[in-house]
Order: structure tokens, then C-alpha cells, then sequence
């Protein structure tokens, strides 16, 4: 099929589709009024029933925290099959050495880098914890938190070298805070059916409003998603790494 | 104005979907797919949006403040998160591809023709 049939054929499909999206389309609620009625609750009781401020932090971790386990398992599955992709060509030996293609010249790092990586590293890092802690307050939770960290681990990166960061960061350790946090997160969820309630029902103290300790059980939840988004974000930099050294010995290096 | 929103998302999906149709290499087609999957997230925060309403974080707000809608912003967060971790999965995919057929184009990886070279 040459390319030009491909997108001939795309647009008889769209064209096909056409009237079906026109209808989709024409009852697509005006922009800026929103006709949904589930948002609107969750803003009006959450702050009473659950004593959190952030409400996509109460949706994700207690309204709707069963579809957040799915999705939780779904980061957990990508990042293990990428992982597995990865090392089943590679091997599952890591060297604390990073790669190199022959021929292409190595330019070292700029002092500017290692500066400023060394700056904002630690206060990225920071950051990112302060992000994850206070989920049920202020903007922020367990999913962005732990991308925030993988990004300050990153830093850390361009800041120390690859052998600085590889003796900084284990990959058994990585291993064990990707699993560990999805874990958690389903144990969480486990914990209230021990006392006879329903699964993931909020049993723990919810604390008080505006609090970093509110929410109860949703604090347990989104610590184990920003460990497992931490550890998978980092795991998945750490293996596209080794790839490079892959790379070096099949150029007989 | 209030349609511009709705025109981007299509927009968006729009080129997206021409992309991965005309795509000759999977790296760009996995560029092309995480363009669609950016219409959503335009599309869902459009749906929920509010005029004049805060966001659904009630520290500087007293609750009760007409504010947008948290649902469709907690289904872009976790899906902007997870999307990622696919996008390297897939990169992953294409890297094996690589390997082992020295190929990354869609158009020049029939499997029938892969079989029959060897």
C-alpha cells in the first residue's frame, strides 16, 4: 500500500465517519457552561465529606480511587514491559559505565551545567516531595510529585556524570519503590475490608481541613503512587541509559 | 469564540491521525500518536471548563466558590502521567524492531516479507 492510498483511504474512512462526529459534535456542550453534574458535586460535598482542599485529589484517591488502581497498574505494566523489552536484548547486567559510539567525539560538561544542575537539582528534588506531601491541600499529589522527583533525579544526572548518579541510584532500589508503591497502593485499598467495610472505603481519621495530614486513607494512597511513578520514571531513564552501552558493544568496543 | 476550543482538540486529532497515517518511521508515528492522545486532553479540560470559576483547589477559596470541573482534570493528570510511561514502552517496541530488522519503516516491515527474506 503505497502512502498515498494509505491517506485516501484515511479520508473515504473520515469522510465515512463524518456525519456520526457532526451529531457527537453538535451536542457538545457551548464552551465555558458545563452541563455535567458529577464535577459540580464532588466541588460542593467534597470539602465536607472528606476535609480536603484539593478536589483532583479527592476524586482520584477516594471518589473514584478504584479507577486510579487501574491506571496505577497500567504506569506499573508499561514501564515493566519496557524494562523487560530492554533487558531481554541486553542482558540484565548494569554497568556503572556509560556508553559510547565509536567516533563520535566525547565533549565533556560545561562547568555552567554541573553549576546549575547542582543548584536546582536538590531544589528540584525538594520541590517534588513538597508536591507529593501535600496532595489533599494545595495543587499537586502523588502523580505529579513523582514526575517533579524523577525530573530532579535527572538533574542529578547532568549535574554528577552517569557514574556519580548510578552510585547515588540502585536499580534494586528502583525495582523495589515501582513495585512497592502499587503495593501500597492496592494493600491501601485492602486494609478497610479487614474491619468489614467496602474496599478502599476512607476508615482512617480524615484530620482537619486545610491540614497536610487530611484525607485519611487518601495519604497512604498517593504516597504509594508518588513511589511508584518516582520509581518508574526513574527506572525507565536508568534502562534507555543502558541502552547506550549496549550500543558500545556491538561496535566491538 | 466559544468553538475555538472544540477546533483545536479536532485540530489537533486531525494531524495527529495524518501523521501516523503517512508515517515512515516508528519514531515519528509514536511522536504522531502522543499528538492525538494531546487532543483528549484539550477536549476533556474544554468539557469541564467553567467561565469566571477557580481552579477545584479550595485553600485560597472558601468551598462553596463556583469552581471547574475536578473529574475531567484528575482523568487528564493521571493519563498525561501514564501516557508517558506507554510513550516509553512503545520507544522500547521500536527499538527491538530496530534491531532486529534494521528498519523502522511501517511501509518496509510486512511480516510476510521479513519471513520470506530469511
Amino acid at each position: 500500500m503505497t502512502p498515498r492510498l494509505r491517506i485516501g483511504l484515511l479520508g473515504l474512512a473520515g469522510l465515512c465517519l463524518l456525519p456520526a462526529i457532526w451529531k457527537v459534535a453538535a451536542a457538545l456542550p457551548p464552551f465555558g457552561e458545563p452541563t455535567a453534574q458529577y464535577g459540580p458535586a464532588v466541588n460542593r460535598l467534597g470539602p465536607e465529606l472528606r476535609h480536603v482542599s484539593n478536589m483532583v485529589s479527592a476524586v482520584n484517591f477516594d471518589f473514584r480511587g478504584f479507577d486510579t488502581l487501574g491506571e496505577e497498574f497500567m504506569l506499573v505494566c508499561a514501564v515493566t514491559g519496557a524494562a523487560m523489552l530492554l533487558r531481554g536484548a541486553r542482558g540484565e547486567d548494569l554497568s556503572a559505565r556509560a556508553g559510547r559510539v565509536e567516533g563520535r567525539a566525547v565533549i565533556g560538561r560545561a562547568e555552567s551545567t554541573i553549576l546549575i544542575s547542582r543548584l536546582f537539582g536538590p531544589a528540584t528534588l525538594l520541590f517534588g516531595l513538597y508536591m507529593a506531601l501535600h496532595a489533599t491541600v494545595t495543587p499537586g499529589g502523588g502523580f505529579q510529585g513523582g514526575v517533579v522527583i524523577a525530573s530532579g533525579l535527572l538533574l542529578t544526572y547532568l549535574g554528577e556524570g552517569y557514574r556519580g548518579w548510578r552510585q547515588l541510584i540502585g536499580s534494586r532500589v528502583l525495582d523495589a519503590i515501582e513495585g512497592g508503591g502499587a503495593l501500597l497502593f492496592a494493600l491501601a485499598g485492602f486494609a478497610p475490608m479487614a474491619f468489614g467495610r467496602a474496599y478502599m472505603q476512607n476508615i482512617l481519621p480524615l484530620g482537619t481541613f486545610k491540614d497536610v495530614f487530611s484525607g485519611g486513607l487518601m495519604l497512604v494512597e498517593n504516597a504509594g503512587v508518588a513511589l511508584a511513578v518516582t520509581g518508574g520514571f526513574a527506572m525507565l531513564f536508568l534502562e534507555f541509559m543502558e541502552e547506550t552501552r549496549a550500543l558500545e558493544s556491538e561496535s566491538g568496543g | 469564540m466559544s468553538v475555538l476550543p472544540w477546533l483545536v482538540a479536532a485540530w489537533l486529532f486531525g494531524i495527529g491521525l495524518y501523521g501516523i497515517a503517512s508515517s515512515r518511521s516508528f519514531i515519528h508515528l509514536i511522536g504522531c500518536l502522543s499528538v492525538c492522545q494531546s487532543s483528549t486532553y484539550v477536549l476533556l479540560l474544554g468539557i469541564g471548563y467553567r467561565w469566571g470559576a477557580v481552579a477545584p483547589v479550595f485553600y485560597d477559596h472558601p468551598p462553596g466558590t463556583p469552581a471547574v470541573d475536578p473529574v475531567v482534570q484528575a482523568l487528564v493528570l493521571t493519563d498525561i502521567v501514564v501516557g508517558a510511561t506507554v510513550t516509553a514502552l512503545l520507544l522500547a517496541m521500536a527499538l527491538q524492531v530496530d534491531r532486529k530488522y534494521g528498519e523502522l519503516d511501517p511501509q518496509k516491515l510486512r511480516p510476510l516479507v521479513a519471513k520470506a527474506r530469511r
